[in-house]
């Protein structure tokens, strides 16, 4: 099975995130395996929960959700850019739940398990 | 066809060190997988090429001097430091670092040494 | 041993294609997304030498919504189902952007 591994490094209220979760969402039901999204830089925004994108707006938060519930996936974030951007895994509603706090190591560890890498 | 380095990664720096934190988001990567003693090589390209020069002081602009780090490349075995010779001659430099064993790759050399990677970030 | 290359912005804003264009082998794959397809019209890309054989597709959705016209001769029209296949059809991805 294809493995696949995507880096996020662009915020979630630009247009681009619409590519990269319409890439991952078709990439799933093609039947690749996505072994880990990881969030880098401005990407770290996709968690930020007290986000607020008005509500004729693309949702990229709501649209992880769908795919989570449909798609077992692993939504890595880069904790010190979450830090640096004002998110923090010490108080509640800051990270949304659907994201797990990690680090570089993580991204170490996915380079490891998968066979493409792409960029978004 | 030049062989592919297992599971390596690549990370083109294409952005001047300091307006953004681009070079420096790059440079985590490039120590934490170098520290886990995963491969990494690092190509400079563009604007890439002013993280290189010599005689930069970020630190009377309030930038973290991470550019100080580069030297320890040798440390956290990070073998495979390139730059790209056309990118250097767009902008009038020369072949003068502050680091060394930069290796300066033409074009075409470039391009094959990147495509040995088979995993590519860009910052 | 190939590379899929995504370009994500236009020429006109950034060097990135350019870059891009710098770093092809032969047989490389280019994918226009995003505001990449406003390259389309850029004359950069007539410079992409010819003797490397580089196939040239466009994101059809996104260039269709910035008005860009996809001269079909030139530029392979595709789906994202196609990107995926192309993301495990060559060696590696470079995402320009």
């Amino acid at each position: 099975m294809n493995k696949l591994v995507v880096v996020i490094t662009t915020p979630p209220f630009s247009n681009l995130s619409v590519t990269a979760i319409n890439y991952i969402e078709t990439a799933l039901k093609l039947g690749v395996e996505l072994v880990g999204v990881f969030f880098y830089q401005d990407g770290v925004l996709h968690a930020n929960a007290n986000a607020y994108i008005a509500s004729d707006e693309f949702q990229a938060i709501e649209q992880w959700q769908k795919l989570k519930q449909k798609y077992d996936l692993a939504l890595h974030l880069c904790i010190t850019a979450a830090e640096k951007r004002g998110m923090t895994a010490e108080s509640k509603n800051s990270i949304d739940e659907l994201f797990i706090v990690s680090g570089l190591g993580e991204l170490v560890e996915l380079t490891s398990k998968t066979e493409r890498m792409v960029q978004f | 066809m030049a062989e592919t380095i297992e599971n390596s990664l690549a990370i083109i720096n294409s952005k001047a060190p300091y307006s953004n934190t681009a070079g420096k988001d790059a440079l985590d990567i490039a120590l934490i997988f170098g520290s886990f003693e995963q491969a990494i090589s690092l190509f400079f390209q563009g604007d890439g090429v002013w993280q290189l020069i010599p005689a930069q002081d970020g630190a009377s602009i309030f930038v973290n001097d991470y550019l100080k780090t580069f030297a320890a490349f040798e440390f956290y075995d990070i073998e495979g430091v390139y730059v790209c010779q056309k990118s250097l001659q767009d902008r009038n430099l020369n072949e003068d670092f502050h680091i060394k064993g930069v290796q300066l790759l033409k074009q075409t050399d470039f391009a094959k040494k990147l495509a040995e990677h088979p995993h590519i970030l860009r910052f | 041993m190939t590379t899929l290359h995504i370009i994500r912005q236009s020429a006109y804003t950034t060097t990135d294609f350019e870059q891009c264009i710098q770093s092809l082998c032969m047989n490389d794959i280019i994918v226009f997304i995003d505001d990449g397809c406003y390259n389309l019209q850029h004359n950069l890309i007539s410079t992409i030498d010819n003797s490397k054989k580089i196939q040239l597709n466009v994101m059809k959705k996104h260039a269709l919504a910035r008005g860009i016209i996809i001269d079909e001769s030139i530029i392979n029209p595709i789906e994202m189902t196609a990107l995926v296949a192309l993301t495990f059809s060559n060696d590696r991805v470079i995402t320009w952007q």
